[in-house]
């Protein structure tokens, strides 16, 4: 018996590292699809090299899909051919119609088992994370409006450094600081995130409670066209020309010239504005202004896990999900590019604590997100009406025979049709 | 000599002068175009025919059939409609322009000598390069308010919408568009121009004929062909157009620049509605075969070969 | 040509000054835009933000040269550029020689269809095609090689066209003068008519090593991975949504793209104004 108790073990003594080798072969490679070029690009690689460095059992090849709706586009043509990466960075409005398609996995098991708690992200970024009763994505790289001020420009009309804080103080502060021919008070490009942010500080929300009708096909709603048209006419609000980004690099641009005193932007253009700024004048920021309430819409994209794949890959992407979604990520991710940190202990680690001391900046757009996020809808058909709501105000300020009750009439019907 | 399509080689009584050929030669000649053909053109064609009639999208694996339903949705759709206007009036533009400008540059520096060759070079220079690129930088000449342009028309005292408002975006895109293209049109009329035999030429000075006779009766029939194919390419080019509307005006303001390739790839993926696109592309597709099939039937005939 | 023999000399110098305003300006409009992105790919990001535009930058930095080869694998994607361009080149000759030689010489039955989809091949734009396309290079797994970049402009439409018209305007009498110096069919079109029609193809292999050189959304879409992606891709990651584009960078970028085809333009104008006059759509 001993005998044969000794050779078993000799056996497994020689056998058991090949036993071992063969668990711990080779690296399972993982697929990974973002849509950021530049720093954040580069950002990114240098977060995936640490995390395969880390964990030698995965490797992780991360690559440049195109912008936004490049990948999805890509997605889409992937899944139809089951060509799909394993995890992708997902435009926040496009993670209902994949979930609704079935090909984002659950994530609800995988954060039970390993204890990642939903409830430590920030709740306003999470619009697009539930479908279905399932966790089909995280927020990853996300951005709300925010309103940047020039400080020295507002110290100097003898108005109050910290910015306006309601509409009509928008209004008053454009018209201290508009110098006609040199210099407007405000500019914001009419864009769906702008004005939605509008309807959300005038009490307002996309949809009706019943989810069927227009949530802001009345006075909340035409208010915040008004408003902007009234101050174009007057002289102290500035239209900046183009449509979706091009709008927003003029609006910065004018900002920096020191052509405008305030605009509201997105919180992705933070960085790009104070290191610019630097030497040159003070940035202030602030909530956009309220009328009722404090509102803001948020955006950028979720990160997600495609389904379908074999369990020790899905499993594998999971890893590298909660590695990026993870605390310590968060936080160097979010001070190195400027995008919202969407966790609550990321913000209230003392690292964040004390990077908001030397960007206080930075600590207002945070403020703003806890304070005054509004959830868009989780609808498969809400790019669509998201379109449809930048026609119609587009339309109202360009077309000043049509009014924005009609604007809102079409939206309302919009949304019947699509919801 | 030319062919008609689908016309069967009827006029010419000598043929083309080669014989005795194997009658398999010419398919075996043809047999890589044609599966290329095949594969790229011909099944893209069927699949996305296939897809109009249907709600397919592409995350999920079967699609219901609509019949018409999309086609019905697109001619009801006020963007759509907008879309056929902007794309025609696109093209329209576009290809007068081009060949008006490409023929006056061809006419002009079709001399010998260094800095007429140099011009011609310069022209054709922004042919060579992406159309990305040159979207970028007039995206940025064309800033209303920051601009070269409009800092450079500050001085006259005007300024120009150019792509903010809706009147002017779509000349303002073909301004961008014939600035890229014109070039290689001049040096094709270049090419025809001086291909045409001096003695047409020399003969006619004996008659005594003025500068404009000649331009019109005589060069311009014999630059026919080149014309023609310049009429074709640039046709099917400006229907075709995406880049410049998706780097500079994403169809704005207004849907007052969203052309069909531009609407279908928004369609198709921004809002994942690949049957509507496909619909829509069908449509192009048809609107484009019609034009170049006018084209060749009525504009072939009078076309003239040496 | 115009003649200007009924004017007298004062008009003719005033003729003389008009033309070269107008050529200066006609070359300025064309030139300008490049001189623009050359002069801010060596500005400041400040500088190219300034307003008004100033047209040269204060002292040139090659800083966002260096940049813009750091942001991406430059070498890769240019490797990549110059062989997707080539193996195109390749492919093109041997689809399109072939299929130019049976629609020209040829008459068999079927010939006015296969025609017609020749024509098809114009029509549809690549938005549109690459969804069936990928899904067939899916299929067959091949998807991230050079294959999706180059085999569907093997049968290029335009070149096929182009080159039937040129063969077509050869005149029969030299195919006779071939077979009476006793040559066979092969014979007649490898020595006699391809020579000829050195220009056409050069015509031809222009057009398609353009078109393939800027193309940024095959090749995006195409591939999934770096391996096999080309310059346009590279060129298009510093365009930031969401955030700051540094145009400075952006620019220096865009002129690494245009200044390998610039080049090869120069060493090779001459060829190209040869090749297109002798092609010439007779």
């Amino acid at each position: 018996m001993r005998k044969l108790g000794i050779i078993i073990l000799a056996l497994l003594a020689t056998a058991g590292p090949q036993l071992f080798a063969q668990t711990s072969a080779k690296p399972i490679a993982i697929d990974f699809w973002y849509s950021m070029g530049g720093a954040n690009g580069a950002l990114i690689q240098s977060m995936v090299k640490d995390f395969n460095d880390a964990n030698k059992d995965i490797i992780v090849t991360a690559t440049y899909q195109g912008n936004y709706y490049d990948t999805s586009a890509k997605i889409q043509a992937a899944v139809a051919s089951n060509t799909t990466p394993h995890i992708s960075m997902i435009v926040d409005m496009h993670n209902a119609m994949f979930a609704d398609a079935g090909v984002l996995e659950n994530l609800e098991p995988f954060m039970k088992r390993d204890k990642v708690d939903i409830n430590d992200f920030i709740p306003g970024l999470l619009d697009w994370s539930y479908y279905n009763g399932k966790v089909v994505a995280l927020p990853f790289n996300r951005s709300t409006p925010l309103f940047y001020f020039n400080k020295d420009q507002l110290k100097a009309a003898g108005l109050n450094e910290n910015g306006p804080q309601t509409w009509e103080e928008l209004r008053t502060y454009a018209r201290k600081l508009t110098k006609k021919g040199e210099r407007w008070g405000f500019s914001c490009p009419i864009d769906i995130w702008f004005y939605l942010g509008m309807v959300f500080q005038n009490g307002g929300e996309v949809l009706s409670p019943d989810g069927k009708h227009s949530g802001f096909n009345n006075e909340i709603g035409t208010k915040p066209i008004y408003f902007w048209r009234e101050m174009i006419d007057e002289g102290i609000m500035k239209l900046p020309p183009g449509k979706e980004y091009n709008s927003w690099d003029v609006a910065m641009q004018d900002f920096l010239n020191g052509k405008v005193s305030m605009i509201m932007t997105s919180t992705g253009y933070l960085y790009g504005i104070l290191d610019s700024a630097k030497g040159k004048f003070n940035v202030g920021t602030g909530f956009l202004p309220k009328s009722k309430q404090y509102g803001t819409p948020t955006g950028g994209a979720n990160i997600a896990i495609l389904s379908g794949k074999p369990a020790k890959e899905t499993e594998a992407a999971w890893k590298f999900v909660k590695y990026m979604t993870d605390t310590p990520q968060v936080i160097n991710f979010s001070q190195k590019s400027g995008y919202m940190p969407s966790r609550k202990s990321a913000v209230s680690s003392a690292s964040m604590q004390s990077f908001f001391k030397e960007k206080p900046q930075f600590k207002t757009a945070i403020d703003q997100l806890y304070e005054a996020a509004k959830r868009r809808p989780c609808h498969p058909n809400y790019p669509e009406l998201d379109k449809i709501i930048m026609d119609e105000i587009q339309r109202t300020t360009i077309d000043r025979s049509y009014t924005p009750e009609q604007a809102m009439k079409a939206i309302d019907a919009a949304i019947q049709r699509l919801f | 000599m030319v062919e008609r399509i689908g016309e069967k080689r009827k006029h010419k009584a000598q043929g083309s002068g080669i014989k005795n050929y194997n009658p398999l030669s010419p398919y075996l000649m043809l047999l890589p175009a044609t599966c290329g053909l095949a594969l790229f053109v011909v099944y893209p064609l069927v699949y996305l025919f296939r897809a109009s009639f249907t709600n397919r999208s592409l995350l999920k694996p079967t699609a219901k059939f609509v019949g018409l339903e999309n086609y019905i949705e697109l001619f009801h759709s006020v963007e759509f409609l907008s879309v056929i206007k902007n794309s025609i009036l696109y093209a329209f533009l576009f290809v007068s322009f081009s060949i008006i400008f490409a023929l006056l540059f061809a006419v002009w520096l079709n001399r010998p000598g260094r800095i007429w060759s140099f011009a011609q070079s310069a022209i054709f220079i922004p042919y060579i390069v992406s159309f990305v690129t040159i979207s970028l930088v007039w995206l940025w000449l064309m800033d209303p308010q920051v601009g070269l342009l409009n800092t450079l028309l500050g001085a006259f005292g005007v300024s120009y919408p150019w792509l903010s408002d809706t009147k002017s975006v779509i000349p303002s895109l073909v301004l961008v568009s014939v600035w890229k293209y014109v070039g290689y049109y001049m040096l094709l009329l270049i090419a025809a121009l001086q291909n045409i035999p001096r003695d047409i030429y020399e003969a006619v000075k004996i008659d005594g004929a003025r500068a404009r006779t000649v331009f019109f009766r005589i060069t311009l029939p014999l630059i026919t062909p080149s014309l023609f194919f310049i009429l074709v390419v640039s046709t099917t080019e400006a229907l075709r157009i995406f880049d410049p509307i998706n780097i500079m005006t994403q169809g704005g303001p207004i849907n007052a620049s969203s052309v069909f390739v531009y609407f279908i790839y928004e369609y198709a993926f921004k809002y994942f509605r690949i049957g509507y696109a496909s619909a829509a592309g069908v449509i192009l597709f048809l609107i484009i075969g019609v034009l170049v099939g006018i084209y060749f039937n009525m504009l072939g005939k009078r076309v003239h070969y040496q | 040509m115009r003649g200007n023999k009924s004017m007298n000399i004062g008009s003719k110098r005033g003729a003389i000054i008009i033309n070269a305003l107008l050529l200066a300006i006609t070359i300025a409009i064309f030139i300008f835009p490049f001189f623009w992105i050359l002069s801010n790919s060596l500005k400041t990001y400040d500088e190219t933000m300034q307003f008004p535009p100033q047209l040269l930058p204060k002292t040139p930095i090659f800083a966002n040269y260096k940049a813009a080869l750091d942001s991406m694998p430059f070498l890769l994607y240019l490797k990549n550029s110059i062989v997707v361009v080539a193996l195109t080149l390749i492919c093109q000759f041997l689809v399109i020689v072939p299929a130019a030689f049976a629609f020209s010489l040829y008459s068999f039955r079927g010939k006015g269809l296969l025609l017609t989809l020749v024509l098809f091949g114009f029509m549809l734009p690549q938005q549109l095609t690459f969804v069936p396309i990928y899904l067939l290079f899916g299929k067959l797994k091949l998807l991230n090689s050079y294959s999706p970049l180059v085999l569907p402009f093997a049968a290029s439409s335009f070149g096929i066209f182009l080159l039937r018209q040129y063969f077509m305007g050869i005149p029969t009498e030299i195919i006779e003068a071939g077979y009476l110096d006793g040559m066979n069919n092969r014979q007649i079109m490898m020595y006699i008519m391809m020579p000829m029609a050195k220009s056409a193809l050069f015509s031809i292999a222009l057009v398609s090593f353009i078109t393939r050189w800027n193309d940024y959304f095959w090749p995006l879409v195409m591939t999934n991975t770096q391996k096999v992606r080309t310059l346009p891709i590279g060129i298009a990651a510093l365009r930031i949504t969401d955030g700051k584009t540094e145009w400075n960078v952006l620019m220096a970028a865009n002129m690494l793209l245009i200044v390998p085809i610039l080049a090869a333009f120069s060493v090779a104008h001459r060829q190209i104004k040869e090749a297109l006059i002798h092609s010439g759509i007779k």
